[in-house]
């Protein structure tokens, strides 16, 4: 759905400092975030591997060649 | 001309098509898949196709699409105040502005909120005339959330209508909203007729004449011939139950509507255990069963946005994905399309076939 909503891209190259930065250039951050400007509760980030919740939140620090990684929850079954 | 019947559901929306005699329908879809369609319609004033769209990870937003679905664009702005501290929870329906204002759009949407568009539904700005109402400490939620769900623009006069907050009417273009239940039950809360509160499943002003208003509500169905000043309710007289959500009427005829009554708030399914579509011809002072071609043993939900109606036919969609189509009047039903997602929303708009 969120590659749909970027036009069929998923994949984008920003310059950014921060996660929250490079969140906040993509086509769909506002379906990332909600109008107070938070995550929305079921998006999860990823910052070379680690769960963001984990370390800085979205403050976490990029370095010149981070990748950083969005996924919606999954859950049911 | 033909008939193209946007149909939203749980996944997306589809898009039947069919020339005027409404006999073959062309199935288009899923569009816009994952996402939740709770209202789509045409615009009548420019045939741009608009949804209200809602997803349990992305969120409230509004699609518009000028190519009939083919490519689509998001809103770019639509939410609450941070200093409200709440959060807009789904969009519910878009309605197009007057022919006047050719850009302008509104969205109700949760909780209790409308937005208007003046950018063609790029930009959403809050209307703060019902957000700060005066009565709002007094809504509540219904079952679907604190849904904006009816938007109606006639004669100069604009109502929207709240579950569970009530019906409300402006004269000043949205600045300033009176609350009009008058009569209207809420037997669910311990003063049975107050000011606001009341739980309206959907609202409807006959576009002809635009002092006769209709509503679907919780605790029955109602009429008004004084724009909502007064209320007489009808649900005895053929009606097996007062409970439903679903409303249409004729685009002529303001002494007739259609309902499709359920057994009971606790039993969200058709009455008596069929699919029936009841007609009233004489303002609602009777009614009668419609259910020629309409399966009699089911157990079939028709939500609120769930029925439409133009000057040729009839359009209803059920939650177990059927879309039904009879003739003006209520001739014979036939099933348009079948095995759809859940269906959420059905309109009806002219297409150039």
């Amino acid at each position: 759905m969120l590659a749909a909503e970027a036009g069929g891209e998923n994949r984008f190259e920003v310059d950014a400092a921060t996660a929250a930065e490079a969140l906040r250039q993509l086509p769909v951050a506002s379906l990332l975030f909600d109008e107070t400007g938070e995550l929305r509760r079921l998006i999860n980030v990823f910052v070379d591997g680690a769960d963001i919740r984990g370390t800085n939140g979205l403050d976490e620090p990029l370095q010149a060649d981070s990748e950083v990684r969005v996924v919606g929850a999954i859950a049911g079954g | 001309m033909g008939v193209l019947i946007p149909v939203g559901t749980k996944k997306g929306l589809f898009l039947l098509r069919s020339d005027d005699d409404r006999a073959k329908w062309e199935v288009e879809g899923p569009l816009l898949p994952g996402w939740a369609v709770y209202h789509a319609m045409v615009d009548p004033r420019d045939g741009v196709l608009y949804a209200a769209t809602n997803n349990f990870l992305y969120g409230a937003t509004v699609h518009r699409s000028a190519d009939q679905g083919k490519n689509w664009e998001r809103a770019e702005q639509i939410g609450l105040p941070e200093e409200s501290e709440l959060k807009l929870n789904a969009t519910w329906h878009v309605e197009p502005g007057l022919a006047s204002e050719p850009d302008t759009l509104w969205v109700g949407g949760d909780p209790g909120v409308l937005f208007r568009s003046v950018d063609r539904g790029v930009t959403w700005e809050l209307n703060r005339g019902l957000f700060e109402h005066p009565t709002r400490e007094r809504w509540q939620p219904g079952a679907g959330g604190m849904c904006c769900h009816s938007i109606q623009l006639v004669d100069g006069t604009m109502y929207a209508a709240i579950s569970a907050a009530g019906a409300f009417r402006s004269e000043d273009g949205g600045e300033s909203w009176t609350p009009i239940n008058k009569d209207v039950a809420a037997d669910f809360m311990e003063e049975t007729y107050p000011e606001v509160g009341q739980c309206v499943h959907k609202l409807l002003v006959h576009p002809k004449d635009p002092q006769r208003l209709w509503q679907q509500n919780h605790c029955g169905v109602y009429r008004s011939d004084d724009r909502g000043d007064n209320w007489q309710r009808l649900d005895g007289n053929g009606l097996p139950s007062g409970f439903g959500f679903a409303l249409a009427l004729d685009p002529d005829d303001p002494e007739v509507a259609y309902v499709i009554p359920e057994e009971s708030q606790e039993l969200h399914w058709t009455a008596e255990g069929r699919l029936g579509v009841y007609r009233t011809g004489d303002g609602g002072a009777s009614w009668e069963l419609t259910a020629n071609g309409l399966p009699d043993r089911a157990w079939a939900a028709i939500l609120r946005e769930g029925f439409a109606y133009d000057g040729g036919g009839l359009y209803f969609g059920t939650q177990s994905g059927s879309v039904w189509t009879a003739p003006r009047g209520g001739g014979r039903w036939t099933e348009a399309a079948r095995d759809l997602p859940p269906i959420l929303s059905v309109e009806a708009a002219a297409w150039q076939s």
